[in-house]
């Protein structure tokens, strides 16, 4: 006859299991992550959340399969961890995919978790982390774990605007592992150890003779340089994790809430004289942007997403006088900061995730126009440079445009401008507001004339000055209401503080609609 | 070893390194002038100038190789 139970007995059978689901895949597995630099699943969401505060959730989910050696195989946990926690002081809930459990594939129950825990976070609204480290479905099951892959993805889009969702890529990822983290808002990859592919150096070999590494494949490099596929890299597990807490800071915990305020020290009022040295007012002169944002927002932080990815535009989240704000600007140190394909996603997708989280958007303008050429057109332009255009005519936060140099052409609508429900549009006193650069437009306006005239190159030359001092200034575009105030460079800072201010409680009306349809 | 290449086409008007120098990341070594706009190529990393394949004056393609750093 079998023991009776006691309080004691249940409670070490209870140990016994959480024991067994924190060890993962063992010790040996355990030594063997750290001696390759990389943390254990429960390692970095003690990193992730506050000290103490995190609480996990279905610890002892087990998979139920036995077939194909899974009886032996299994382990409380399923190879992922999820749980709730603080992250400065905010709620926040996180799933972390252990790879010394079968791979960190996501079986049955393992993706059964992951959407339970995504199904929480909606439920309150608060953010998701995902932290990934896994090969995808796991075979053994056969195509019972699809129903858990598909099931993060479903979530995944019907969460997308809801609460911030981040990912962390730390380890090799395939398949569900690299398709749940692309309907996210960020990814962030650490550089060496993850690496993101749909299909493996092996299959490519297989079906197409590549030869090519699971780095150069997909390391952190390609996907922040060559797809824009990761906002940003970390050097190893720790700074990674501690890129998602900076990030986390600047962002709202749903889309109902303001961002948080974080007051600094830094003058609302503080003028700068060196602005003008930044941005010289030769516009044959490129200059790198970054700096110029550097010197305005508080503190000088400037967290930028995307750096090496279509680095003509740049974008990322600062704040002004404690207030989270999204910057989107022209870079003249790439491509003359034209407009191109890439450029044109990069912006849009991050036009539309300050819209949907509360977070104004500044624009510092600086665009002589679309890249021009054959490949552009191919690549199609025209549908991807339409995005920028959408994104901003749909963006109902607060919308402030500063004209810097260049307001070129088609590029100036699709940098947000009078007509594209800019809320506030400022100009610097040297900006030119034109719908092309003056020589261009003079030799097509002037063109008979040019060819007619006794000295062509005097009467151009003539015809230059005129079209520049009528048309090729902020002056012009402000008289039509074009732009709403010219400012002193100097005071770049205060007057875009003073317009976020007089803006804090815009209340757009929207359109009834089912969704808008944005060119893909 | 680096590839310096033009990011498009243009005309090289300045080049401020010679075969031998060394260079630190992000260090200006040539300026383009393209889309009437004098941009800087900087480096990827530090290291040594292996050959410098542009002159002041020559008008490039996107993808030439400007300088290559070892």
């Amino acid at each position: 006859m079998s023991e009776e139970t006691t309080h004691q007995s249940a409670y070490k059978r209870l140990k016994d299991l959480q024991k067994r689901a924190e060890q993962g895949g063992g010790s040996k597995a355990i030594e063997k992550r750290h001696a390759a630099g990389k943390l254990t699943a429960r390692e970095r969401l003690d990193l992730l959340f506050d000290k103490g505060t995190f609480v996990e959730l279905n610890q002892l989910a087990e998979s139920q399969a036995i077939d194909f050696g899974m009886q032996e195989k299994k382990v409380p946990g399923d190879g992922v961890v999820i749980g709730y926690g603080n992250i400065d002081d905010r709620l926040v809930f996180a799933y972390a995919q252990d790879a010394t459990v079968l791979g960190g594939s996501v079986g049955t129950l393992h993706g059964r978790k992951i959407c339970r825990i995504q199904d929480e976070a909606i439920k309150v609204k608060a953010p998701i982390i995902g932290l990934f480290d896994s090969g995808g479905g796991r075979l053994h099951e056969g195509f019972f774990a699809s129903k858990g892959v598909a099931g993060i993805f479903f979530r995944n889009t019907r969460s997308s605007g809801v609460v911030p969702q981040i990912s962390a890529m730390m380890g090799p990822c395939a398949g569900v592992s690299v398709y749940s983290p692309a309907l996210t808002d960020m990814i962030i990859m650490v550089e060496g150890t993850s690496q993101m592919a749909i299909t493996g150096p092996g299959v490519i070999k297989s079906v197409t003779g590549e030869e090519v590494t699971l780095e150069e494949l997909g390391g952190a490099k390609v996907h922040s340089e060559m797809t824009g596929q990761a906002h940003l890299t970390a050097e190893n597990d720790e700074a990674c994790i501690q890129l998602i807490r900076e990030l986390l800071a600047f962002l709202p915990s749903n889309h109902l809430e303001m961002p948080p305020v974080h007051p600094s020290e830094d003058d609302v009022n503080r003028t700068d004289d060196t602005l003008e040295e930044i941005i010289p007012a030769s516009f044959r002169k490129a200059y790198d942007m970054r700096k110029f944002v550097r010197r305005v927002t508080d503190n000088g932080d400037f967290f930028e997403l995307l750096p090496r990815y279509a680095r003509n535009i740049i974008i990322g989240f600062a704040r002004m006088d404690g207030q989270t704000v999204g910057i989107v600007g022209n870079q003249p140190n790439v491509l003359a900061g034209c407009l191109d394909v890439n450029s044109s996603d990069k912006a849009a997708r991050f036009i539309r995730f300050c819209d949907a989280f509360n977070i104004p958007l500044i624009n510092f303008v600086d665009v002589p126009g679309y890249f021009p050429g054959v490949k552009q057109e191919y690549a199609g332009i025209i549908r991807h440079g339409a995005k920028m255009l959408y994104a901003y005519a749909e963006a109902t936060v607060p919308k402030i445009t500063l004209a810097l140099r260049k307001e070129y052409g088609g590029a100036v609508m699709a940098m947000c401008c009078v007509g594209m429900g800019v809320d506030m549009m400022l100009a610097w006193p040297v900006a030119k507001l034109v719908v092309l650069d003056t020589t261009a437009a003079v030799n097509l306006i002037f063109r008979k004339e040019i060819k007619a005239a006794e000295n062509p190159d005097e009467f151009r030359n003539e015809m230059i000055q005129a079209y520049d001092h009528k048309y090729s200034n902020p002056f012009h575009a402000a008289s039509n209401m074009l732009v709403d105030k010219i400012i002193k460079p100097s005071e770049t800072r205060p007057e875009l503080i003073h317009a976020l201010k007089m803006l804090k409680n815009k209340q757009p009306a929207e359109p009834f609609r089912k969704h808008g349809n944005i060119p893909l | 070893m680096a590839d310096i290449t033009a990011p498009m086409p243009g005309k090289i008007c300045e080049v401020n390194v010679a075969p031998g120098d060394t260079v630190t990341a992000e260090q200006e070594i040539v300026v383009l002038e393209a889309m009437k706009m004098e941009m800087p190529i900087i480096t990827p990393a530090a290291g040594a100038v292996a050959s410098v394949n542009c002159s002041k004056g020559d008008a490039v393609q996107g993808g030439d190789v400007l300088v290559v750093i070892e």
